[in-house]
C-alpha cells in the first residue's frame, strides 16, 4: 500500500512526457512547460505519485530548474498576500539546515535559478525565534552564480542581502514547506542515484578484464547490490513520509528522516559508482561525476544527512520520542 | 470475548490495534515480563512461552492465523501489529514467535492437517519448533545437504545431522529439510518433514554462543522413524516449500526485529541519559534511529504484500540487508555508548547488552548470509553477469 493512486500505465505515460520535457527545457522555462502539460491537475489528483515522479525524473535527467520552488510555495503562498507574477524562494544556506537567517541582520541563502524573470522573492527569516516570510523585490538582490562542486546546478548564492518588507508569521507553513521540499528532494536524489547505478551496471557488464565482465566479480557485484538496497530504502521511506504528509506539521519528522536516508544513500551509491568505473569514474569523460556532484548538492539543500543525523540524535537525547514513523 | 467481537477484530486491523494496546497497558498483569533479565536461554524461552500462554488465553496472539490452525483469522498484518504493540508496551516479543513466523505459514499452506494438530499448542506456548536446515557440509549452499530420509512403508527413516538450530535445545519438534532423492539430486531430491524431538534416535547437543547463552543446537538423527503423514508438502517438494518459507523468514523476522530494535533503542537512550557520552554520540544515535526507521519502512511494505497474498521474490533480500544493518548498528551503538561499562560492567542491563551484542552478530549470517543476500540481488534483481562456477 502506497500513498500514490497512480496506475502503472499512467505512470509510464507521464514518465515519458517528463523525460521529453527535461530534454527540451531547463531553468525557469520548466515551470511553463509543466503548466502546458497540465501538471497541476496531475498533482491535484495524486500529490504523492505526481511529486515523486516529477522529482525522480528531474534527478534522473540531472535537470536544472527551480521546480522545487513550486513545492514550497504551495505551502507558503497560503499565508502570503496574493502573488504578483512569478515568485522565487530563497533557501537557507545549507549549514543552517531548515533555519533561515535572522531578520535583523543580512540574510544568506540559495536561489535555484536566476532572477531575470522573477517578480518577487519569498525570503524566510527568523523573527523572535519563529520563522516569518518577507516578500522582497528581486532588484538589488546580490545573487552570484554558484561555482562549487556541482558546475551544472544553475544555483545562485545570496549573501549580505537586507531585503525590505513586512515579515509575515509563517512558523507552521514553513515547517510544512520544508517537509514537502525534503520529500521532493529525496525523490530527486533517488533519481540521480538510479541513473548513476544504471551507468555503473552498464559499464561493469560491458567492461571485460581477466576474460570476463567485471560485474561478474563478487566485489563489484556486492557494491552494486548495496547501491540497489540504498535506492530501495529511499522509495520505502518516501512511502512512510507521504503517509504522514497530511498531519498539521506536514509530516515534518518523517520527511526529515527520509531526507536523511536519501542523503546517506547518495553517499553510498556514489562511492560504489565511482569505484566500479575504475579511473573513468573520476574523469570528465564519464557522466558519473555529474551524478556525484548533483547528488552532493541536493543532499546539502534543506539540511544534509550529517546535519540531520546530528539534530535528530540531539532531539532524541533531549527526550523527543523515538517515533515509530511506520505502522502496519 | 464474544465470537462476534473476535470476528470484527479479525477484519478491522485498526480496532485490533486499539484494543490490543488497551489490553497491554491495562494494569500490572503483564509486569512479570517487563524489564526482566534471564540467566539462560532456557529460562528466557520458558518465560516467553508463559507470555504466549497468557496472550493465547485472552486471544491476542491468535489473530493472523486461520481458525483451522487454532487462530482467530486475520492476516500477517495482525501479527505485525502484535509485535509492534508488545514492543511499544515495553514487553518482549516471545522468542518462540520467531520460529512460528518462519515455519508456521509453510506448515499451514503445505500441511494443513499438521497445522490443525500442532499449531494451537504452539500458539499457547505449550511447545515450539526448531528449523532443521543447515548441516556441517551445507550452510549457505543448502542444496548440498545430506541428512537422509528413506521411505519404508508408511514411515520415513531419518539419519544424519542438522546444525545451528535456533531454540534447538528446548524445541519439541523439528521441521527438517532432508534428502529423499539421490545424493547428486541437489535441490530436486529434497523433502520437508516434521520430526518429534522425543522420538527414539534423536539427540540434541546445545551450542553456546560466546556470551554463554545456548541459543543454538546441533541435532543428530540415528535411524529415527517418522510417520509419512509428517511430510510438509509432497516428497521431493522440499525446495519449493523452503523457498515459500523464506518469504516469511526474511520478511516477518525483519518486522519482528525492527519492533524489538526500537524498544531496545529506547531502553538504551534511557540507560545513557545524563551520562557523559563520547564525541559524535548524537550523530551516531540519529544514524542508528534512521537505520531502524528505514528497516520498518521497507519491512511494512513486505508485510502488507504477504498479507495481500503476493509472492515476495528476491527483492526480500533488501529487507534482510536492512535488517542486518539495523541490528549491527544498534548493538555497536550500545557497545560504544556504554563504553567501559560494556567491557567491565557487572550490571544486569549491561550483561543483556553484551549477550545481545553477540547475538546481533548473527544478523549477517542466519537465514542467508549478508554475502548471499547481495549475490541474490546481483543475480536476480540487477541481472548482472553471473559469477563463474567453481
Amino acid at each position: 500500500m502506497t500513498s500514490t493512486t497512480m496506475d502503472t500505465a499512467t505512470a509510464e505515460l507521464l514518465t515519458g512526457s517528463l523525460r521529453e520535457l527535461f530534454a527540451g527545457s531547463a531553468g525557469r522555462a520548466v515551470g511553463p512547460a509543466l503548466a502546458a502539460l497540465g501538471w497541476a491537475e496531475v498533482v491535484a489528483e495524486d500529490p504523492a505519485g505526481a511529486t515523486t515522479l516529477l522529482f525522480t525524473e528531474h534527478g534522473r535527467a540531472l535537470a536544472s530548474s527551480p521546480a522545487l520552488d513550486a513545492v514550497l510555495l504551495a505551502e507558503l503562498d497560503r499565508v502570503l498576500p496574493a502573488g504578483n507574477g512569478t515568485r522565487a524562494v530563497l533557501y537557507p544556506y545549507p549549514d543552517d539546515g531548515d533555519q533561515p537567517s535572522t531578520v535583523d541582520g543580512p540574510v544568506r541563502g540559495l536561489l535555484l535559478a536566476g532572477l531575470e524573470s522573477v517578480d518577487e522573492v519569498v525570503v524566510p527569516v527568523r523573527a523572535n525565534g519563529a520563522v516569518a516570510l518577507l516578500v522582497a523585490d528581486p532588484a538589488g538582490c546580490p545573487a552570484e552564480p554558484v561555482a562549487g562542486f556541482d558546475a551544472g546546478s544553475g544555483w545562485l548564492m545570496v549573501s549580505g542581502w537586507q531585503p525590505a518588507g513586512e515579515p509575515v508569521p509563517a512558523a507552521q507553513p514553513w515547517e510544512r514547506a520544508v517537509a514537502a521540499g525534503r520529500r521532493a528532494l529525496a525523490a530527486e536524489i533517488a533519481g540521480v542515484c538510479q541513473a548513476a547505478l544504471d551507468l555503473a551496471v552498464a559499464h561493469t557488464s560491458a567492461r571485460v578484464q581477466y576474460g570476463r565482465p567485471i560485474a561478474s566479480f563478487q566485489a563489484v557485484r556486492h557494491r552494486l547490490a548495496e547501491g540497489h538496497v540504498a535506492i530501495s530504502d529511499i522509495a520505502s521511506m518516501l512511502d512512510a513520509a507521504w503517509a504522514t504528509a497530511g498531519s498539521a506539521n506536514g509530516g515534518a519528522w518523517a520527511a526529515a528522516m527520509t531526507k536523511l536516508r536519501a542523503g546517506r544513500a547518495q553517499a553510498e551509491v556514489m562511492r560504489h559508482g565511482v569505484q566500479v568505473l575504475g579511473a573513468m569514474g573520476l574523469t570528465s569523460e564519464s557522466e558519473m561525476h555529474r551524478h556525484v556532484t548533483r547528488a552532493g548538492a541536493l543532499d546539502a539543500l534543506l539540511g544534509g544527512h550529517r546535519l540531520l543525523s546530528e539534530t535528530t540524535g540531539r532531539a532524541l537525547l533531549a527526550g523527543a520520542p523515538a517515533d515509530p514513523v511506520v505502522e502496519v | 470475548m464474544t465470537s462476534t467481537a473476535t470476528a470484527s477484530l479479525a477484519t478491522d486491523l485498526g480496532a485490533y490495534r486499539t484494543s490490543l494496546r488497551a489490553y497491554l497497558n491495562n494494569g500490572d498483569a503483564l509486569d512479570r515480563w517487563r524489564g526482566k533479565h534471564h540467566g539462560s536461554t532456557e529460562d528466557r524461552i520458558a518465560e516467553h512461552a508463559a507470555l504466549m500462554a497468557h496472550l493465547y488465553q485472552d486471544g491476542w496472539n491468535r489473530y493472523g492465523w486461520p481458525a483451522e490452525a487454532g487462530g482467530h483469522g486475520g492476516d500477517e498484518r495482525h501479527r505485525g501489529v502484535l509485535y509492534d504493540e508488545l514492543s511499544a508496551a515495553g514487553l518482549p516479543v516471545p522468542d518462540p514467535q520467531l520460529m512460528l513466523e518462519t515455519l508456521g505459514p509453510a506448515v499451514v499452506r503445505f500441511a494443513p492437517d499438521l497445522a490443525a494438530r500442532y499449531l494451537p499448542e504452539y500458539l499457547r506456548g505449550a511447545n515450539w519448533w526448531g528449523q532443521g536446515f543447515s548441516e556441517p557440509e551445507a550452510g549457505s549452499d543448502l542444496a548440498g545437504l545430506r541428512c537422509r530420509a528413506r521411505r519404508e512403508g508408511e514411515h520415513y527413516v531419518l539419519s544424519g545431522q542438522k546444525l545451528w538450530t535456533s531454540h534447538g535445545a528446548t524445541a519439541s519438534r523439528f521441521v527438517c529439510l532432508v534428502r529423499t532423492g539421490t545424493p547428486e539430486s541437489r535441490h530436486r531430491g529434497l523433502s520437508m518433514i516434521m520430526v518429534d524431538a522425543a522420538a527414539p534416535g534423536v539427540s540434541v547437543r546445545p551450542i553456546a554462543l560466546a556470551s554463554g547463552y545456548r541459543e543454538l543446537a546441533e541435532v543428530f538423527f540415528d535411524d529415527v522413524v517418522v510417520p509419512a503423514d509428517r511430510l510438509v508438502g509432497e516428497e521431493g517438494q522440499g525446495w519449493a516449500v523452503a523457498m515459500y518459507l523464506l518469504q516469511w523468514e526474511r520478511a516477518m523476522y525483519a518486522w519482528q526485529s525492527a519492533a524489538v530494535a526500537l524498544r531496545r533503542f529506547r531502553e538504551l537512550l534511557g540507560q545513557v541519559a545524563g551520562k557523559p557520552l563520547p564525541d559524535g554520540a548524537a550523530t551516531r544515535i540519529g544514524e542508528c534511529y534512521g537505520d531502524i526507521v528505514a528497516l520498518r519502512a521497507r519491512s511494512v511494505r513486505t508485510v502488507r504484500r504477504l498479507a495481500a497474498g503476493e509472492t515476495v521474490g528476491p527483492e526480500a533480500s533488501v529487507d534482510k540487508v536492512l535488517l542486518a544493518t539495523a541490528e549491527t548498528s544498534l548493538h555497536d551503538l550500545a557497545r560504544d555508548l556504554l563504553g567501559t561499562d560494556f567491557v567491565l560492567g557487572a550490571g544486569a542491563d549491561t550483561g543483556d547488552w553484551r549477550a545481545d551484542w553477540w547475538f546481533s552478530r548473527s544478523a549477517t549470517i542466519l537465514g542467508g548470509s549478508a554475502e548471499v543476500q547481495r549475490t541474490i540481488l546481483a543475480d536476480h534483481v540487477l541481472g548482472l553477469p553471473k559469477e563463474p562456477r567453481a
